[in-house]
């Protein structure tokens, strides 16, 4: 499988279609990102194909010695910053967009942790869902966002007690 | 040694880190030395990690999208790292002609056959620059209906 440096290459070569490989590779994780920021789906579409036109102009300026999905990401939240979310109903949703489902993870439960998550403030949300949802360290969560690992530490702190009090009574 | 002086704010911080396998800036004795001996620290800590646990089992969903053929035509008129050709050479292009005109027409001046190649230099100077052969046949230019 070609690495994401030799597709950079080829698009900055003028063959835009390689660029195809690096949207056919992060999208979905890039629509997940964009969803757990936005908790709308047409809204998430929107912003990560934005990101995706946005990166591509900004290849020229990629630095071939990082990761392209971190740099990626910075694109990503600023749109989906930009973007007017459309607030949706915590209370009325149905179904999960954020989380997925489960083997032996009732939807009952789902469906209320992700009415939990989607009534954080959005960077708590994003946060969170970096965290435990993706799994990324807080070195890597210091990179995406741009701040400092103490400052990612103390926001994942006060985002999940946060969380912890709107899950008090359902699941403690 | 300093030892930084920890509040119940700061140990639950650190102890997070820790539960999330992360590096604490205090030592796990530290932190078990000030927990042992407060109860709303303990408390709280039996707390998060119950929501900890409970968010470490779920996972994020990664919806079907097929996002190509927008991206692809979006980009469709450019180049990748936003080379595409602007105004801006044309009109330096053409500023430079303007002065050339200018100096050429100094009376009593005789800069030789340097002088007239000076066009032609600017003028491949800037293709050279765009990397555009203006002499190229666009085979793809199609007309809208």
């Amino acid at each position: 499988m070609m690495d994401d440096a030799a597709i950079i290459e080829r698009c900055l070569k003028g063959e835009k279609d390689a660029f195809r490989f690096l949207v056919e590779r992060y999208q979905a994780q890039a629509v997940g990102h964009s969803l757990a920021i936005l908790a709308n789906r047409e809204d998430a579409l929107d912003a990560t194909q934005e990101a995706f036109v946005d990166a591509f102009q900004a290849l020229k300026k990629f630095d071939a010695a990082r990761r392209f999905y971190p740099w990626f990401y910075v694109l990503l939240r600023n749109r989906c910053y930009k973007l007017i979310a459309k607030k949706r109903e915590a209370e009325n949703i149905e179904e999960t967009e954020i989380l997925a489902p489960q083997a032996g993870i009732s939807g009952e439960e789902r469906i209320a942790l992700e009415r939990a998550l989607l009534s954080l403030a959005r960077e708590d949300r994003e946060i969170v869902t970096l965290k435990y949802l993706d799994g990324f360290s807080y070195d890597e969560i210091a990179e995406l966002l741009k701040i400092p690992r103490g400052t990612v530490m103390s926001r994942l702190f006060y985002a999940r007690r946060e969380l912890q009090a709107k899950l008090t009574g359902k699941f403690h | 040694m300093f030892m930084k002086e920890m509040n119940c704010e700061d140990v639950l911080i650190q102890k997070m880190a820790l539960i999330d396998g992360e590096k604490s800036e205090f030592s796990a004795e530290q932190i078990d030395a000030h927990v042992a001996t407060c109860e709303n620290c303990r408390r709280e800590i039996e707390q998060l990690e119950r929501t900890v646990l409970l968010l470490n089992r779920q996972k994020r969903q990664a919806p079907d999208a097929d996002l190509w053929s927008a991206v692809e035509k979006r980009i469709g008129a450019e180049s990748a790292g936003g080379l595409t050709v602007k105004w801006q050479p044309f009109v330096l292009l053409g500023a430079l002609l303007v002065v050339y005109k200018l100096v050429e027409m100094i009376p009593e001046r005789d800069f030789g056959w340097i002088l007239k190649v000076v066009p032609f230099v600017l003028i491949v100077a800037v293709f050279g620059f765009l990397k555009e052969n203006p002499f190229k046949i666009n085979t793809e230019l199609i007309l809208e209906k």
